[in-house]
């Protein structure tokens, strides 16, 4: 058993427009002293395999359908 | 072919939500049109519910929220296409078949790698993506594109190049991106683009008559052949004039400026 | 002490407990109620003792809850429904198809369309996303119910001030937050199921900051030979649960909605809020649709207040029968719920239907092509008693009758004191292009743009006349939308809100006539027949005298107008108990959707100006009502008399005006309301990118008061130059020419306006995409 945690992130030079209208109402709401938001998409994925073809799998994963090359980096880690 | 022997399969799964109008639409321009289940074509149904691609003429992906575009606008739908039909699929695109895909069918189509398809028929990953509205928001409002394509595109055989069509948008992810810096003049050296963007006089589209930000203004292009068509504004909204969101000002007929597109691609396949 | 002492537990391999309210005096059926959260009155958990004490044994847990449910205020409106029976019940007219869970009128010879608007006010104060979502998933699923394929939404929403500053009382969350979540929620689960959010309405007022209101609104769309019914077809039939799984989610929902709203609310009640999953409900509506239109089933009933315990219930005693559940077999979302919690969750996207025994499979299959889950968890039987086992052991018998019979109060009320022109007080205003400008910017009056373009409002391709009107990016506000609801028909279904909840405040009896006379006025103007009604009643704490009185006078005003009228309202709703912390109710919002029919959607009108040159006429009489105006809220004015409804001339006004639609004689028409005629005209300038020229004679009330009152039963007309007469003829004296369109500007020579439409557009367009972020 091992369980991944894969983490999609926007390429940079990609805006956000999630994380910017986050930022923007937080704001509004009164808190201060926000720099900067990013919207950040994680999945916990558990598998039936050893932890050293956990982090292949992921990657895979995520060339298959988490992830679009065009907008996102990932990142898979092994707990 | 005659037009009522043309056979139209307008796919759907959970979620997606355009397939009765654009089922219509296709009636209207004179095919047949079914809406199938995605299981009905990879065989996980009954035996006299399952249906085989190949006795289509035209496959065309409506809009809605495909599998609640949950990960990504279009990502799982193009997975359980590519994973259960990958080949009929781009055996259907090699025979010169059309396939459409309007809004989040157009999402499928980009991720399936249909659309652009610089690379070959089918790109084995996304090379261009619909990302979220400059706006963060859902934009539903009017859009008037121009038709920009030279004549490759088989949806606007029969539009006029540079004709201005007022076809509505609904979408919250319809910019057009790609990493290629040369996307855009690739499109049109292939003669690739079709719909842009335009203001109601046809000048230059700023927000809100570029309601996502796409570059370039586009709103729909197709692969290099011209048989495979994806846009973001939903032609199938407007088939007639009575759905126009200012028919009441501006009313010169009952046809609505979506018909053309259906009309286009059934007459020339008839 | 806690009523633990009187819980016994059975001694089985799941979670059971004996009550012993038998042997409980008063003070211990006081606590066994509020330790389990019954939500039960004193004098009801006496009944509860009665009852078993005739039975001969102590109630179970699951018993006891499920009388809690199926008691509430929310499943038997036992404070409403004795009022609700003497003025708005029985408004019968042979084109009503049903009054099920939806109301169903005749649409054309082989349709009826379905309509019903309900409450979901207390979750989405607390979670304002899924409180929402959650609102539209089971106002969709009483559509589909009577067996129609929802066609629109229509989401009237109250929340408090967007630019409060003011100190924020505990536990209240900023009405900017609320509106922010409620749209987004109605939008993602609107659009993701596929249905066109087409009206709606936002009201802002200080009394809604702790208590928003979302009241949610579906029409439908039926073959005559295809409407469902909501109840089994008799004993012997097998129910079978769709949809969702059932968790723990929405536990007690009911009870809640039947209780104030306190400071602690949030912490609470997360447990009442659930979030919504418009991707099984999507399939879930074409298979409901799929065995209903082949005629595999015999009822159908959604799932929602109270659950399963209510639903079965409800579905077998309706046929005069009885039912046996099996309550091991509903699919859970997690392992571990006692059975009480199975039997009482209300856990959304799901439904409820009754077979044939010969019909389960194919109903089965049916559902398993859309990857619905569908399971039979009861049958009905000839004995008129609920009976529930688990594994076999048997862990309810109750008798239907009593535990859906519910009590009935007539609760105390005190009469309000009603606003007249008794010391009013006219207030000190600026020059007129000032009022103009600043009524068209309160958030009351301002475009909604930001909220409407975020639902999909076109989607299924029927929206002929859509929420915003005018040139293409530059519209303004509609009156009605149209629907064509039946593919390659040009027939019509108008669909508008009304509600004034301030008239409503200062005399509720003609604030509840109001409602339904902004719904007329809204539906005429686009050139359709108003024809059904369905009021969702948002009042306070009923065990209030003053609040039980605001609701008796409105109804009684609601009642009054729609028989007059003869207009039925064939479905509705009621929700109480809308106070926040510290007692202050919300206005009495008494929210109205109407629905109309034109038989030609091409004779539709909208409310832009279209012709330069043509003639705008004032139709119905300018009074001086000024009671409840927003002239009198935004600058200070007091008391006032409040616009009453002259029914006699409301029917005669919408005679004419649609005769003179039909016959294609007015280019463009508005309603008069918030603001009155200048804000009205105002607003036609605005969508119609025109000037007026506007000359009003006084009438002896004043010319502010002829510009600013809001009495009822008025439109404004735009008519080309050549059909005056024509138009004169039909009309006769109730319409009256007022001036030209054309120019840059409105112009109003008597009150010395003289304001560009750009500089009127900016006024009305921005506040709302300022408060919220973005804009064009």
């Amino acid at each position: 058993m091992a369980v991944i945690d894969i983490r999609i992130d926007l390429k940079k030079g990609v805006a956000d427009p999630e994380g910017n209208n986050t930022k923007k109402t937080l704001e509004s709401l009164g808190f201060k002293g926000v720099t900067d938001v990013k919207a950040v998409k994680v999945f916990e994925i558990s598998l039936d395999m050893p932890a050293g073809e956990a982090k292949k799998c992921g990657e895979d994963m995520c060339v298959k359908l988490l992830a679009n090359p065009v907008i996102h980096n990932f990142s898979v880690t092994v707990r | 072919m005659k037009p009522e022997e043309i056979r139209v399969c307008v796919l759907r799964i959970e979620g997606t939500n355009c397939e009765d109008e654009m089922a219509d639409a296709f009636r209207m321009a004179g095919a047949q049109a079914e809406k199938v289940h995605l299981k009905q074509l990879t065989g996980e149904t009954f035996p006299e519910m399952k249906r085989n691609l190949e006795d289509y003429d035209i496959l065309a992906l409506p809009g809605g929220f495909a599998a609640g575009d949950y990960v990504r606008a279009g990502a799982i739908f193009a997975a359980r296409i590519k994973s259960a039909l990958g080949r009929d699929v781009k055996k259907f695109v090699e025979d010169g078949k059309p396939v459409l895909g309007v809004c989040n069918g157009f999402q499928v189509l980009v991720e399936l790698g249909l659309l652009p398809a610089l690379d070959g028929t089918m790109s084995p990953v996304p090379t261009a993506a619909l990302y979220t509205n400059d706006s963060g928001r859902f934009e539903c409002r009017p859009t008037v594109v121009r038709n920009d394509n030279g004549g490759r595109c088989i949806f606007t055989s029969s539009v006029e190049r540079g004709k201005l069509m007022m076809i509505p948008s609904a979408h919250a992810e319809g910019r057009l991106m790609s990493r290629d810096l040369d996307f855009i003049r690739k499109l049109e050296e292939n003669d690739q683009v079709v719909f842009r963007y335009v203001r109601d006089d046809g000048g230059k589209a700023e927000y809100p008559w570029n309601p996502n930000g796409s570059e370039s203004d586009i709103a729909g292009i197709c692969n290099p052949a011209g048989n495979v068509m994806g846009m973001m504004p939903h032609p199938e909204r407007v088939v007639t004039r009575f759905t126009h969101p200012d028919w009441t000002r501006n009313c010169p007929g009952g046809e609505g400026d979506g018909l053309q597109i259906f009309r286009s691609v059934v007459d020339r396949l008839g | 002490m806690s009523a633990k002492g009187l819980m016994a537990k059975r001694n089985v391999s799941f979670d059971l407990y004996d009550i012993d309210i038998l042997s409980s005096d008063d003070e211990d059926l006081g606590r066994i109620s509020s330790d389990l959260s019954l939500g039960l009155s004193m004098d009801e958990m006496k009944a509860a003792k009665g009852y078993f004490s005739k039975e001969g044994r102590n109630p179970t847990d699951v018993e006891l809850q499920a009388l809690g449910q199926a008691w509430s205020e929310h499943c038997c409106y036992k404070s409403s429904k004795s009022i609700l029976k003497q003025f708005v019940f029985g408004i019968d007219r042979e084109d009503v198809l049903s009054r099920g869970d939806a109301g169903v009128m005749v649409f054309d010879d082989d349709h009826g369309y379905a309509l019903r608007v309900e409450s979901h006010n207390h979750p989405s104060a607390i979670e304002p996303y899924g409180g929402a979502a959650t609102g539209i998933g089971g106002i969709l699923r009483d559509v589909v119910c009577m067996g129609a394929q929802p066609v629109g939404l229509a989401d009237p929403l109250c929340f408090g001030p967007i630019d409060m500053t003011a100190d924020i009382p505990p536990g209240v969350k900023h009405p900017r937050y609320l509106l922010g979540g409620v749209v987004s929620g109605i939008r993602d689960y609107g659009n993701r199921c596929g249905i066109p959010t087409v009206t709606g309405g936002i009201f802002f007022d200080e009394r809604y900051t702790g208590n928003c209101l979302v009241n949610v609104g579906c029409l439908g769309i039926v073959k005559k030979k295809d409407l469902a019914l909501n109840y089994a077809g008799g004993p012997g039939e097998v129910m079978i649960l769709i949809g969702g799984r059932t968790g723990r989610d929405g536990i007690h929902g009911v009870n809640f909605a039947s209780r104030d709203l306190t400071a602690t609310s949030d912490g609470d009640s997360r447990g009442s809020v659930q979030l919504g999953d418009p991707i099984t409900k999507e399939p879930v509506i074409h298979a409901c649709l799929e065995v209903n239109g082949k005629h595999l089933i015999t009822g159908m009933k959604d799932l929602g207040g109270g659950g399963l315990s209510c639903a079965v219930g409800e579905m077998a005693l309706a046929a005069g029968c009885g039912a046996e559940a099996d309550l091991e077999k509903v699919p859970l979302k997690e392992e571990g719920l006692a059975p009480w919690e199975i039997w009482i969750s209300e856990s959304q996207e799901r439904m409820m239907c009754t077979c044939k025994p010969e019909n389960v499979d194919r109903v089965l299959e049916i559902f398993d092509m859309w990857d619905v889950s569908a399971v039979p968890i009861a049958r009905t039987t000839d004995s008129r008693r609920m009976k529930l086992f688990w594994n076999g052991e048997m862990i309810f018998d109750m008798d239907l009758e009593f535990l859906t019979g519910g009590p009935i109060y007539d609760r105390p009320y005190i009469l309000p004191e009603v606003s007249t022109k008794e010391g009013e007080k006219f207030p000190e205003l600026p020059d007129d292009g000032k009022v103009i400008l600043t009524l068209l910017s309160d958030p009351n009056v301002a475009s909604k743009e930001w909220a409407i373009r975020q639902y999909d409002h076109e989607v299924r391709a029927a929206t002929a006349v859509h929420p915003m009107v005018g040139k293409l990016n530059m519209t303004g506000p509609g009156d009605a939308s149209i629907l064509l609801p039946v593919h390659g028909s040009m027939k019509g279904l108008a669909v508008a809100a009304g509600c004034n909840p301030w008239f409503t405040a200062l005399d509720p009896y003609k604030g509840g006539m109001s409602g339904i006379d902004e719904a007329c006025r809204n539906i005429v103007a686009v050139g359709a027949r108003p024809n059904a009604f369905t009021d969702c009643l948002n009042f306070g704490n009923p065990e209030k005298p003053e609040r039980m009185g605001e609701f008796r006078e409105a109804v009684r005003g609601i009642g009054d107008i729609a028989r007059g009228l003869n207009i039925p309202i064939p479905s509705g709703n009621v929700s109480l108990y809308n106070e926040a912390s510290g007692g202050m109710g919300i206005l009495p919002t008494p929210m109205i959707v109407g629905c109309g029919l034109i038989g030609d959607v091409r004779k539709a009108v909208t409310a832009d100006l279209k012709k330069e040159g043509s003639r705008i006429f004032l139709i119905g009489k300018t009074k001086d009502e000024m009671g409840g105006s927003l002239l009198f809220r935004k600058f200070g004015g007091e008391r006032g008399d409040v616009p009453g409804v002259d029914i006699v001339s409301l029917k005669r006004l919408m005679d004419r005006l649609l005769e003179v639609m039909d016959k294609g004689l007015v280019l463009s028409c508005h309603d008069c309301s918030d603001g009155g005629l200048a804000v009205a005209v105002a607003e036609m300038c605005i969508s119609g990118d025109t000037g007026a020229c506007i000359n009003l004679r006084s009438d002896g009330i004043g010319i502010r008061r002829m510009l600013y009152s809001e009495s009822n039963s008025r439109w404004l007309a735009e008519v080309d130059g050549k059909n005056v007469a024509a138009f004169g003829a039909v009309m006769g004296d109730d319409a009256e020419d007022i001036g030209s369109i054309g120019g840059p500007s409105l112009i109003m020579t008597e009150a010395g306006v003289d304001l560009p439409v750009r500089e009127m557009r900016k006024a009305w367009n921005d506040p709302i995409w300022s408060a919220m972020g973005g804009g064009s």
